[in-house]
C-alpha cells in the first residue's frame, strides 16, 4: 500500500489543497495515515493558536521579589546538604557561615539514620570487617534508595547501593566529618553495579571521618562535592 | 542560550541564578497558564510564585530526559492551581457562600489544550530563523505555499522543506511535551 507523501500531508493539514479521490480513499483505509494527518492538523491549529502566546509579558517585578524572599527563607532553614551547595556557590567567599554549619553538623547525626550491625548474619566475615554503616536516603530522595557499607581489614571499603537515583553525572563516594561537614574525603565513584570496593586513602582518620555520604555529581569538572547528597549513615565499628 | 540540560545542572547544584534564568525564560508561560485557568490575575500571580519556589525546592525532581523545563514548569503550575481551587472550594464549604462557579469554559479551552500550546510555541521559537519565519506565515497569515514564495523570495521547494521539517519539529515536541498526548498517542509514528 503507498502511504500518502509527506509534503503531501502537510498541506492536507494546512488546508493548502483539498483532498484528492484516491486520496480519500487511501486515508478511509490507512490509520497509520489518518493518525499522521489528524496529528498534523492538530499541530497546525495549536501553531496558529501560538500565535496569542508568543509575546506574553512578564509577570510584575513583584513575583520576582516574593520568589527571591521564599527561596532565601528555605536557605536559613537550610540542612547541611544545602550547605554544602551553598559552599560550592560561595567558597571563594570567606568563611562567615562556619556557626551554621557546626550548628547544622547536629542535624546530619539526626539524618545520618540508624545503624544496624548484623554482626549474626555475616559472623562469617567479621574477622575481615572493622567497621559498617547502614546508609539512609535523605529526605528528597526516595525512600527506598538504600545502601551498606563495610569497611575491610585491608582498608578497603565495601559499597553496597539500591535503588539510586537515576544521573545525568555519576554518582560519588565521600567520607565526612560530622562535626565539621566541609571537611571530607572523596572515595571514588559507583559504577553501574551496586557493589563496589574502593580504597580508603592510607592514614584517613575513620573515626574522624566516619559519616559515609553518596552524593549525585554533575560532568562539570569541579572535583567538590555538588552538595546534592542522596544516602548517608555513619560508620561503627 | 544555555540549554534545559545545562540549566537543570546548574539548578540542581543549588545555582539560584538558574532559578532566575529559568523564570525570565518561562515565568509568562506560567503566568499565563494559571490566569487561564484561574481567571483571576492576583491568584495567577501567587500561583507563579508557588511554582518557582517549589521549582527550587524540588529541583532534584527535574530529569531533562523527560522533558523540557517548560513542560516541568507548567506541570507544578497545574498542581498548583488544582490546590488553589481546591482550597478555594473548601473555604466555600466552610463559609457555606453559595458562589457561582467560573463561567463555564470553551470546551476547548482544557488545561491541557492551554499547555500545548505553550509548548508548541515555546517550540516555534527554537526552530532555525527560516523554518519558524515560514510557518509562521502559514499559521499566523494563512498563506499557501507559493504565496510564503512569493513574500519570501525563497524557492517555492525550499518553502516545502521549512514547513515539512517544521511541522514535523512541531509535533515531535508536541508528542514528547504535550500535555494531554497520553490519551492521543496510538502506536508508533512514522518517521518523516
Amino acid at each position: 500500500m503507498q502511504h500518502l507523501d509527506p509534503d503531501r500531508l502537510v498541506l492536507l493539514a494546512l488546508s493548502e489543497e483539498p483532498e484528492e479521490l484516491t486520496e480519500s480513499d487511501h486515508l478511509a483505509e490507512c490509520a497509520v495515515c489518518r493518525r499522521d494527518l489528524d496529528q498534523f492538523r492538530e499541530v497546525a491549529e495549536l501553531g496558529a493558536e501560538s500565535q496569542e502566546v508568543r509575546d506574553l509579558p512578564a509577570p510584575p517585578d513583584r513575583v520576582w521579589r516574593a520568589i527571591e524572599s521564599e527561596v532565601a527563607r528555605t536557605r536559613s532553614t537550610a540542612t547541611p546538604v544545602t550547605d554544602l551547595a551553598e559552599r560550592r556557590a560561595h567558597r571563594k567567599r570567606p568563611r562567615r557561615w562556619v556557626p551554621l554549619v557546626a550548628a547544622a553538623a547536629a542535624v546530619v547525626l539526626a539524618i545520618a539514620g540508624t545503624v544496624t550491625v548484623d554482626r549474626l548474619l555475616e559472623r562469617r566475615e567479621t574477622e575481615s570487617v572493622t567497621a559498617r554503616a547502614t546508609l539512609s536516603p535523605l529526605p528528597s530522595v526516595s525512600a527506598d534508595a538504600r545502601g551498606s557499607v563495610r569497611v575491610l581489614a585491608d582498608g578497603q571499603v565495601e559499597v553496597d547501593v539500591r535503588n539510586l537515583p537515576l544521573t545525568t553525572g555519576f554518582h560519588e563516594v565521600w567520607l565526612l566529618d560530622p562535626d565539621d561537614p566541609t571537611k571530607m574525603v572523596a572515595l571514588g565513584n559507583l559504577p553501574d553495579q551496586s557493589r563496589v570496593v574502593l580504597p580508603v586513602p592510607p592514614g584517613t582518620d575513620l573515626n574522624r571521618f566516619r559519616l559515609v555520604d553518596v552524593s549525585d555529581e554533575p560532568h562539570d569538572g569541579d572535583a567538590t562535592h555538588s552538595g546534592n547528597s542522596l544516602l548517608r549513615g555513619t560508620l561503627t565499628s | 542560550m544555555s540549554s534545559d540540560d545545562e540549566l537543570a545542572e546548574r539548578l540542581r547544584a543549588g545555582d539560584e541564578k538558574a532559578l532566575r534564568t529559568a523564570y525570565e525564560r518561562h515565568g509568562s508561560a506560567v503566568l499565563y497558564l494559571a490566569q487561564r485557568l484561574l481567571g483571576n490575575r492576583a491568584d495567577a500571580e501567587d500561583v507563579t510564585q508557588l511554582t518557582f519556589v517549589a521549582a527550587w525546592t524540588g529541583r532534584d525532581g527535574y530529569d531533562p530526559q523527560r522533558g523540557t523545563m517548560l513542560s516541568w514548569l507548567l506541570g507544578i503550575a497545574r498542581r498548583k492551581v488544582v490546590d488553589r481551587l481546591r482550597s478555594a472550594a473548601r473555604d466555600d464549604r466552610a463559609t457555606e457562600t453559595v458562589r457561582t462557579q467560573l463561567p463555564p469554559p470553551d470546551e476547548r479551552e482544557t488545561p491541557e489544550r492551554i499547555v500545548d500550546r505553550l509548548v508548541v510555541a515555546d517550540e516555534l521559537g527554537r526552530l532555525p530563523e527560516e523554518q519558524r519565519r515560514t510557518l509562521e506565515l502559514a499559521f499566523f497569515d494563512d498563506l499557501t505555499h507559493p504565496q510564503i514564495s512569493a513574500v519570501t523570495g525563497l524557492p517555492l521547494g525550499t518553502v516545502k522543506s521549512h514547513i515539512r521539517r517544521g511541522m514535523a519539529s512541531l509535533r515531535r515536541r508536541w508528542e514528547v511535551d504535550g500535555a494531554a498526548f497520553g490519551s492521543r498517542s496510538a502506536g508508533p509514528s512514522r518517521a518523516l
